[in-house]
């Protein structure tokens, strides 16, 4: 594991090194990405003062959500670049997977130090922001357990939003395609993560606690969180069980991983 | 003397599921299990022998690649068993591919980005080959392989024999006692040709590598290999001395005359003519029917002649002649 650790350190040192060769072009970029992604949330605060809340949450309370996924998303998508179809996809089409797999190191490992979008520092600088805006805004009850939940949440979610990398990037072994609804899961997740579930129709409701469990990685924690009412009735444990259900959806998405991979049949010449 | 190499029965089909296009194309490939099956590799089974170098023939689509991925460990076989020393390819893989090194001549296994240079720095750590081994390494190959001009070019613009000759010193670096050359000559000049040629024999001869080679250049295997095996449609055809091969089936020999006059019909017992063209005339005899000496002893007596060639078969027309009419089916 310390070997495999190095070496994608040292994989992703190149990348990074590569990707800073124009810093100021590189910083410029970052942030007006941060901004342009900043615009939506204005755009959405703008509209919501308008009503004072949404769904019974305040601005500062739905900052608080919008920015944790936000943030974690953008960590995912950093860490995880190796996994998206743009690097993935091509890996799988030409067989240059093949060169992964003559390697005697976990295949795991070297795929995510294939990528590495430090361009997605623009997201996570947004998240981040607007979680600060959200806790300055929110009047949180701050106990020792509300505190350390809060990086206990991000660390569930970008396992989750992960997992659907994975699980997307497996699939590729027999569609060789892009699976595009499984876009509604990543970054439709993502959005619905960022307000608070009960004010979507039953149906959506339903899909993204079921099928995708994403709400037990926002919503119900943050209801514990901010100590909402749950208009939904669910019994408080659900609060917790984002770890739990992280953590599983990691495990199983990590198992049909290697079950693909079994499967790969490479490509001729 | 143990096999470092066994393959029992092994076969490999690859499964060619529908593709379906347009909008929910792909959802529909992955649920669409409907395929057809390709018997790329069928019931093959060999043994090698530490320190061979064997080559691996047969014509296009005929399962060499297949194998080879098969060896390394890249795919899974369908069915049969294989063992390389006391290893299981694909289920051993990580621990077994440290032994192993591969070129697969159509693609590089570099880093694409990389300066060679620093692909092959990343190669010290992937296969924790100690410092002092790999310096002693590259500074060989790179002297026989001639990599100083281009070492700081990143892979993607390196010529095709550049790569190839990156590659070869990649694939060698962590030692291997057993290497696999997936036409490692493919597109190259004869030149560059000649230098793989040369660096592969090195490789078997002072270092003892077992090395499995495909090519489709007859001309590698005449200069490179003693045992060939040939493959077609996944089965095995024939395995044994190339030598051998040749005299078995390459025994026919070919005679060009030019006549210093022109004969209406300059035929000959026991020779055939195959091409005519005004006083320039070839026949081809087999070599158990006529000698040479007497073949032209004959024909000098009956006719003038100005010049003549005896060539044998070319090596190349024989493997044609053996792949296009399944001379080894019987
Ligand atoms: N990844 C793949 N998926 C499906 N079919 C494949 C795949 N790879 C090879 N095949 C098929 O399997 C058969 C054997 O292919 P293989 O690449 O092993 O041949 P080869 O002997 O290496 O040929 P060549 O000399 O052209 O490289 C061919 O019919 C080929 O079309
Ligand atoms: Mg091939």
């Amino acid at each position: 594991m310390r070997r495999n650790l190095s070496l994608l350190f040292r994989l992703l040192r190149i990348q990074i090194r590569s990707q800073l060769q124009y810093p100021a072009s590189f910083v410029m970029e970052v942030l007006s990405q941060a901004m342009i992604l900043g615009f939506f949330f204005v755009a959405f605060a703008v509209t919501l003062s308008q009503f004072g809340d949404i769904g019974g949450w305040t601005l500062g309370e739905v900052a608080l959500l919008w920015g944790l996924a936000e943030f974690s998303f953008g960590m995912m998508d950093m860490i995880f670049s190796g996994f998206d179809y743009d690097a993935f996809g091509p890996l799988v089409i030409k067989g240059t997977f093949d060169q992964l797999l003559l390697r005697p190191v976990n295949i795991t490992m070297q795929v995510l130090g294939s990528r590495f979008v430090l361009r997605r520092l623009g997201k996570i600088i947004e998240g981040l922001i607007i979680f600060i805006i959200g806790l300055s805004l929110a009047n949180v009850d701050w106990t020792l357990g509300r505190i350390l939940y809060i990086p206990v949440l991000i660390f569930c979610q970008v396992l989750f939003f992960g997992s659907l990398f994975i699980f997307g990037a497996t699939t590729t072994f027999w569609t060789k395609e892009r699976l595009e609804i499984l876009n509604v899961f990543t970054y439709g997740g993502s959005e619905i993560m960022s307000y608070p579930m009960h004010i979507f129709p039953r149906a959506i409701r339903l899909l993204f606690s079921f099928v995708v469990p994403a709400i037990f990685l926002s919503y119900f924690p943050m209801v514990y969180i901010l100590d909402k009412p749950n208009p939904l009735n669910m019994p408080v444990f659900t609060s917790f069980l984002a770890p739990f259900i992280a953590i599983s959806m990691f495990w199983l998405s990590l198992k049909f991983w290697r079950f693909g991979i079994k499967n790969y049949q490479s490509t001729g010449s | 003397m143990e096999a470092i190499i066994k393959a029992d029965r092994l076969s490999k089909d690859y499964k060619i599921y529908k593709d379906h296009k347009g909008y929910l194309g792909a959802l529909r490939n992955l649920f669409d299990r409907r395929f057809t099956l390709v018997h790329a590799v069928n019931d093959v089974s060999f043994r090698i022998y530490p320190g061979e170098l064997i080559g691996y023939i047969g014509p296009n689509g005929a399962g060499k690649s297949t194998t080879i991925k098969m060896l390394t460990g890249l795919l899974v076989p369908t069915s049969g068993e294989v063992q390389v020393n006391e290893f299981i390819p694909w289920k051993d893989r990580k621990d077994y591919v440290k032994h192993i090194g591969a070129v697969f001549g159509q693609r590089t296994t570099l880093w694409w980005d990389l300066p060679v240079r620093d692909s092959l720095e990343l190669l010290k750590h992937i296969y924790e080959i100690p410092s002092d081994r790999f310096k002693q390494n590259l500074d060989s190959f790179r002297a026989i392989l001639e990599l100083d001009a281009f070492m700081d070019t990143p892979v993607r613009s390196l010529s095709l024999g550049q790569r190839m000759r990156a590659d070869l010193c990649a694939a060698l670096l962590h030692d291997p006692k057993l290497i696999f050359l997936d036409e490692p000559t493919i597109g190259l000049d004869v030149v560059a040709k000649q230098r793989v040629r040369e660096f592969i024999q090195f490789i078997n001869a002072k270092r003892g590598t077992t090395i499995l080679l495909t090519t489709h250049d007859t001309a590698d295997i005449a200069k490179l290999c003693k045992r060939i095996m040939i493959i077609d449609h996944g089965k095995i055809l024939y395995d044994g001395e190339f030598d051998e091969l040749i005299k078995y089936y390459g025994g026919s020999r070919v005679l060009s005359v030019e006549f210093a006059e022109f004969y209406q019909d300059p035929t000959i017992d026991q020779a055939k003519i195959i091409q005519r063209d005004g006083v320039n005339v070839i026949y081809s005899f087999k070599r158990e029917d006529i000698s040479a000496s007497k073949l032209i002893h004959q024909l000098s007596e009956k006719y003038r002649i100005r010049d003549l060639e005896v060539q044998d078969q070319a090596i190349e027309d024989v493997i044609r002649d053996i792949y296009e009419n399944q001379l080894l089916y019987n």
